[in-house]
């Protein structure tokens, strides 16, 4: 009786809670269709306004949206791809092969994601002008490997270990070599954690700002940082700045609406005892 | 034929020493049990025969083909793991045809084979199902299945039925007695559980501390243990060792003469191991030592009598106890003073450093009856 009681009570916090994180995302949905007069309207409008698509064609037509939409596209889906796949290569390494301290290995790579991205923002700028990839998309792709591996690697590394090491055993036995191992056995086992590392990943660069703006100036801009350019000294421009937003949270959404049903719980279960 | 294990040995990284160096010749088709404290080095002569370590020395034939730095893949052997590992993700068909697909065997073999085992071990209506769906009993059965499917040269198995509650041990115990005697396949067991390696096994390896300590079939270990660390392991409850000194006129035993028993030379010290169904109980003036009933232990058809031996101390090794196993329910009380008579043909004796003495180094003149 009582646990039901509790049970409720998270329920209705829960409850509180997304509406409290979805509530500023609905607003900016809104005004993203709001005629410009009722964006600027002294109280706020919520209903009974013509919705429109202006301030989207605006996107498109003023800010060059399809080209910077393109960029993220580009680097965001090959960085995570590229952060994943090392990833999973160096976790098993640091999960399986006889290592001495690869614990403390391991943690030490995951302190390089406690490093301020200030700090690295200025050494990279220069390694990338030295190698003449400032303001490219393969520049951008490899900082962001360099700044999504810790973590990746470090989530990952968890998820192996969670792996009981009889099981790759009895596949070798069953004649199995490395490779299908890894593809058959191994894998599949560690599909939550690579579901989880593919999310973090994703969602961090394609809503990175710093690097993306200390990085790149026209030709490789990301969608962060080309919204940022919607806010001037003179004016905020709600309209296109909103149905940016929006667009940006789109992709996001999708990834992580398609990979959340791998991220399932007790895939081991049955495996040993 | 069989396996061959020659001069092998394994040191770990860190530096201990798992298995110092062991010599056995298994039998092709033997059911052979490597049985052991743990610590003893027993998982790791089978990991070794597996391939999944790799020896420090020494050599690994089976069945005439030397596969010692072989692939584990390679050596035809199947193993059965203590923890089943059965692949979580495929279903109880596809973790008994992955060997065989990656053997390339062909599709329809596969599956003739498949309804063989399901057939054998009675899982036909488990194969659609996951492991995490199976009962213990069942996951065991389908481990077995993975191996069985193979029909390899070698089973290992390492202490397969640990995790089982005991009465589904037991029937497992007599499946596994029943799948050797059918199919005949030279297997090789770890068991730190005396009683599944004397149910199972055609001959025992007794280890300790890294080392075989006796080979022998279940009868040879039980009744002529080679030193007393075997004779300690194996038998429950353990056997009585009593420690004898030279007096006039022979052995005693504490206070106790025991002038039946002659050894060479006359004046040195033995420990003297006698199991617990070969003392009898007798009125206190009858018996060999003298002590009075402390506990019983019924156990169904038998009874165990610790008897603590009066003026005793420092005689029995361990506790001070004296155990005595009575067949039948015989009307026994505690704190009865009883006499204990020693069937001494049935007495071992071993060197207090161990090892059993020789035959040629002992004898029992007469026997005594009360």
């Amino acid at each position: 009786m009582k646990f039901r009681l509790w049970k409720r009570f998270g329920d209705v916090l829960a409850c509180a809670a997304v509406a409290f994180w979805l509530l500023p995302v609905g607003w900016i949905a809104l005004t993203s269709i709001k005629p410009t007069t009722e964006i600027n309207s002294v109280t706020p409008v919520f209903w009974g306004f013509t919705p429109t698509m202006e301030h989207y064609s605006e996107l498109f037509s003023r800010f060059e949206f399809s080209r910077i939409l393109l960029n993220n596209l580009l680097i965001v889906p090959a960085a995570t791809l590229i952060v994943v796949v090392l990833a999973t290569c160096s976790a098993y390494a640091l999960a399986r092969l006889p290592l001495k301290g690869a614990d403390q290995i391991s943690l030490f790579i995951l302190s390089f994601r406690f490093m301020p991205g200030m700090l690295v923002v200025l050494p990279y700028y220069l390694m990338l002008q030295e190698v003449r990839l400032l303001d490219s998309h393969l520049g951008m792709i490899l900082v962001y490997v360099a700044f999504g591996l810790p973590f990746a690697v470090w989530l990952i590394r968890g998820f192996l270990l969670d792996i009981p090491p009889e099981l790759e055993e009895a596949a070798l036995l069953d004649g199995l070599g490395r490779f299908e191992i890894m593809w058959k056995i191994v894998l599949p086992l560690v599909r939550p954690g690579i579901a989880v590392a593919t999310i973090f990943t994703f969602v961090f660069t394609w809503n990175e700002y710093l690097f993306a703006f200390a990085l790149t100036f026209d030709h490789a801009v990301t969608l962060p940082v080309q919204l940022s350019k919607m806010i001037d000294a003179y004016s905020v421009l709600w309209g296109p700045l909103s149905a940016a937003v929006i667009l940006q949270l789109l992709p996001m959404v999708a990834v992580v609406f398609f990979i959340q049903k791998h991220m399932v719980r007790g895939l081991t279960l049955g495996a040993v005892k | 034929m069989g396996v061959l294990l020659s001069g092998l040995k394994k040191r770990y990284r860190d530096g201990t020493d798992a298995v110092h160096h062991l010599d056995l010749d298994i039998a092709s088709g033997e059911f052979f049990s490597l049985l052991g404290p743990s610590g003893c080095g027993k998982t790791t002569t089978l990991r070794m025969i597996a391939g999944l370590e790799e020896p420090t020395a020494g050599t690994i034939h089976i069945n005439g083909r030397e596969v010692t730095r072989m692939d584990p893949g390679d050596r035809d052997v199947a193993m059965v793991f203590q923890s089943y590992a059965l692949y979580p993700h495929m279903t109880v068909r596809q973790n008994l045809a992955l060997n065989l697909q990656a053997q390339r065997v062909a599709r329809q073999e596969i599956e003739i084979r498949l309804s063989e085992v399901a057939h054998l071990l009675g899982i036909e209506r488990l194969l659609q199902k996951k492991p995490g769906q199976l009962s213990g009993g069942q996951r065991q059965r389908v481990a077995l299945g993975r191996a069985i499917i193979r029909r390899p040269a070698v089973f290992l198995m390492d202490e397969p039925l640990s995790n089982l509650d005991l009465k589904l041990r037991e029937q497992m115990r007599t499946e596994l007695k029943r799948l050797h005697q059918k199919l005949g396949i030279t297997t090789v067991y770890v068991t730190h559980d005396q009683v599944e390696a004397l149910t199972l096994s055609d001959r025992i390896a007794v280890m300790g501390a890294g080392e075989v300590q006796q080979v022998g079939s279940p009868t040879e270990v039980y009744e002529c243990p080679a030193n007393l660390f075997v004779a300690q392991f194996i038998g429950s409850p353990g056997i009585n060792l009593l420690n004898a000194t030279p007096s006039e006129g022979g052995l005693s035993i504490g206070p106790w003469p025991l002038p039946e028993l002659q050894v060479t030379p006359p004046q040195r010290e033995v420990v003297i191991g006698i199991r617990p169904e070969d003392i009898i109980l007798s009125e206190p003036k009858g018996g060999t030592l003298r002590g009075s009933v402390e506990l019983l232990e019924p156990v169904g058809s038998s009874i165990f009598v610790f008897v603590r031996l009066e003026k005793g101390e420092g005689v029995a090794q361990g506790n001070d106890r004296v155990v005595v196993g009575l067949s039948a329910r015989q009307p026994i009380v505690v704190g009865e003073q009883v006499g204990l008579i020693l069937r001494t043909e049935r007495i071992r004796v071993f060197d207090p450093a161990g090892p059993a003495l020789q035959a040629s180094e002992w004898s029992i003149r007469e026997h005594r009856f009360a």
